[in-house]
């Protein structure tokens, strides 16, 4: 156990968990036993680290001692590692909680070995087809998963018709979020959208309202399947520059939920972590406080300064997660630097063609916004052309070696920076700019596999 | 509208079903490149039961989709597959990627041995294979005699044959290609050009596109010499690539 403590003390790294696993196969089934209360799981496409850190906080709050993997640390091998850093010599882990944000193509193994007490969902998009294939298949894997799990208790997003279908799969108790009819809801929605036809008879669904992407009030013309009744359910939302806001509607009573990060995403993690803290049993009041003080992991609307301007730092992964952030950096004070690092590693999703599924030609309709696009990575030129047909005008678009891009975007005469990366990207974009630029809103960090 | 000014029709079949992998950025790219010449062009969407014809078309774009959603449109596109035939025969310059390339062949065969028929239109077929065929691909196709390398991602488990009545698109220098095995990428007959390459393949590769406009201005009889363009960003991209794969 002390070899594989030694070894990686790398940020993120799953080498510890490699070397444990190579050695002793059943080692996550008898780490993850410990969980003196038990196993709490977080997947979907994006929103998982984010969360299941927010999960974290609800039960520290609590004063419950938790294992975490943070850091997007989510393939086997790095929720092992996750344990081992908790362990002691002998391999014992003390924790009242394991929270693990499991990624999608992982589900299926991990929960051969480790049988969770609770699953949160958060929801489905397409992501790295090269990897995981068309949606279809992750949410098949997700549910054939879950119907080995009688007794585990689900926490569901209703407005995200793939993820509430999942419902009948599970044994145990199933509690419904999602956000109800507000001022910002949206009649159409142009984003790429695979969602939109019955996850249980195929006919395609017909929508009250959409909140983004296939997320919405939807109802099959077909089956009748339609958006379950949400036990938690965000109303009046105000979105801010650097927070977001909702009225909550829940069984153990109103609320006012405040996350300190911008996005109506990031108000969807709110009320999942929400929904969770519930199912764990933490009261109401020590939930809202938790989420009103979480601070966000890495490169998730992570905050800067340089000197006196605001720099925002974001993971960029899949169509969905980027039309967010564009709807995000078009909020900021204007005009803004931007930065996008496009890197094409396996964790990255080594086919990059779904940036021409991401609405970049709303950059040519608000370009007077953007005062400086700025391309890096491995594959900034590409991102580079993306830019390019999308109608930005071309004296705005400059590609750059990573180290030089970052100064560009810190040095450009916009009021705000914005750096945008891909997962792989994220890491090296950081640390440049950690070199130049303070961090504002990681006060403290929650415990992490580093 | 000025009066004389030459407005291109491009077609895009099923734009929200077929809709993997980005291949609307060939739409986009084909529609730009016009427009950065002052050529007119009018995008029209067409789902399913949506009224076209084919004739007044220019550019038709044909993408893939997953299994569930080319089920659907296969039902609608057989309604139309003589209409489709005839423009194809008169010279309508067509794009198809991936799924929209297997539909326009005789057939394709599943794992399990069952024959769903395609559209017919050219003389190719495709077979399910166990192994998924991913990764980034080069090929070398001739335009208008002269060998230019392509760019792209290619994405499928269908292994397709070509027949003697159409030529291959490309050779491969690196990836599958259509099955594999030949050594052949794409396929081409009269103005249809067909490609595995996601990427998606024409916005990376300028020559290609400025080939099909060409090709579209001269069905309609008119002057097919193309203004040439800043193509900097794209070569660049394009070479990052050439270089990483064809060490």
């Amino acid at each position: 156990m002390w070899l594989v403590r030694l070894l990686g003390r790398g940020r993120g790294s799953s080498l510890p968990g490699m070397v444990a696993l190579r050695i002793c196969p059943g080692i996550l089934a008898h780490l993850a036993r410990q969980a003196r209360r038990g196993v709490v799981m977080v997947t979907g496409t994006n929103g998982k680290t984010t969360t299941n850190n927010m999960v974290a906080r609800i039960a520290g709050e609590a004063g419950y001692r938790v294992v975490v993997n943070a850091e997007g640390a989510n393939m086997i091998t790095g929720i092992t590692t996750a344990f081992l850093r908790k362990a002691s010599l002998w391999g014992r882990v003390s924790c009242d909680y394991a929270l693990l944000e499991v990624d999608e193509a992982t589900f299926p193994r991990v929960t051969r070995q480790v049988r969770p007490d609770l699953v949160v969902v958060t929801n489905f998009f397409r992501d790295q087809l090269d990897r995981y294939g068309e949606l279809d298949t992750t949410v098949s894997l997700i549910r054939e998963a879950l119907e080995k799990l009688p007794g585990t208790g689900l926490v569901l997003n209703a407005d995200d018709p793939l993820v509430a279908s999942l419902a009948a799969a599970a044994g145990g108790e199933v509690l419904y979020y999602g956000l109800g009819e507000h001022r910002r809801v949206t009649s159409s929605s142009s984003a790429a959208r695979e969602g939109r036809f019955c996850p249980r008879c195929g006919q395609e669904l017909a929508y009250a309202y959409y909140q983004y992407s296939q997320l919405g009030n939807y109802r099959c013309p077909g089956c009748g399947f339609s958006r379950p009744p949400a036990g938690v359910e965000g109303t009046e939302v105000f979105p801010e520059e650097r927070r977001t806001t909702c009225r909550l509607r829940s069984p153990a009573g109103d609320y006012e939920l405040v996350i300190p990060v911008p996005g109506l995403y990031n108000l969807y993690n709110g009320l999942a972590a929400f929904t969770a803290g519930l199912a764990l049993g933490v009261e109401p009041r020590v939930i809202t406080r938790a989420l009103a003080g979480y601070t966000p992991a890495t490169g998730r609307m992570e905050r800067f300064r340089y000197r006196e301007k605001p720099v925002l730092l974001n993971l960029v992964k899949n169509p969905t997660g980027f039309n967010e952030g564009l709807g995000t950096l078009l909020s900021l004070p204007g005009p803004v630097d931007v930065l996008i690092a496009i890197n094409d590693n396996d964790a990255d999703g080594r086919d990059i063609s779904w940036l021409w599924d991401v609405d970049f030609e709303v950059l040519e309709e608000e370009h007077r916004h953007v005062n400086l696009l700025v391309c890096t990575g491995q594959r900034g030129a590409e991102m580079a052309v993306r830019l390019k047909y999308a109608g930005v005008p071309l004296e705005k678009i400059v590609v750059e070696e990573m180290s030089r891009a970052v100064e560009r975007v810190l040095n450009g005469p916009g009021k705000t920076a914005c750096l945008l990366a891909t997962y792989t990207a994220l890491w090296p974009v950081e640390r440049i700019l950690s070199g130049y630029a303070r961090r504002e809103n990681r006060v403290e960090s929650l415990p992490s596999v580093s | 509208m000025p009066e004389g000014k030459i407005v291109l029709k491009v077609c895009h079949l099923y734009p929200e079903l077929l809709n993997l992998y980005g291949d609307r950025g060939n739409v986009m790219a084909f529609a730009r490149r016009c427009r950065w010449r002052g050529l007119g062009v009018e995008v029209q969407p067409v789902n399913p039961g949506d009224p076209v014809d084919f004739r007044e078309v220019d550019f038709l774009f044909l993408g893939g989709g997953s299994d569930r959603e080319q089920n659907l449109i296969a039902r609608d596109l057989e309604k139309r597959r003589d209409l489709l035939q005839a423009a194809v025969e008169d010279g309508l310059v067509v794009l198809a990627i991936c799924g929209g390339y297997q539909l326009l062949g005789r057939y394709y065969r599943t794992l399990e041995g069952r024959v769903i028929p395609g559209l017919g239109l050219l003389d190719l077929y495709t077979e399910a294979g166990r192994k998924r065929m991913i990764g980034n691909v080069v090929i070398e196709l001739q335009i208008e005699g002269e060998p230019v390398r392509v760019v792209g991602f290619e994405n499928h488990a269908g292994r397709t044959f070509l027949g003697p009545q159409v030529s291959p698109l490309g050779r491969v220098l690196v990836g599958c290609g259509n099955n594999g095995e030949d050594g052949t990428e794409g396929a081409r007959y009269r103005n249809v050009f067909c490609s595995y390459l996601h990427g998606p393949l024409l916005p990376k590769n300028p020559r290609l596109v400025d080939y099909l406009i060409s090709l579209a201005l001269a069905r309609r009889g008119l002057p097919a010499d193309l203004a040439s363009l800043d193509d900097s960003l794209e070569n660049a991209a394009a070479e990052v690539m050439l270089r990483r794969l064809l060490k």
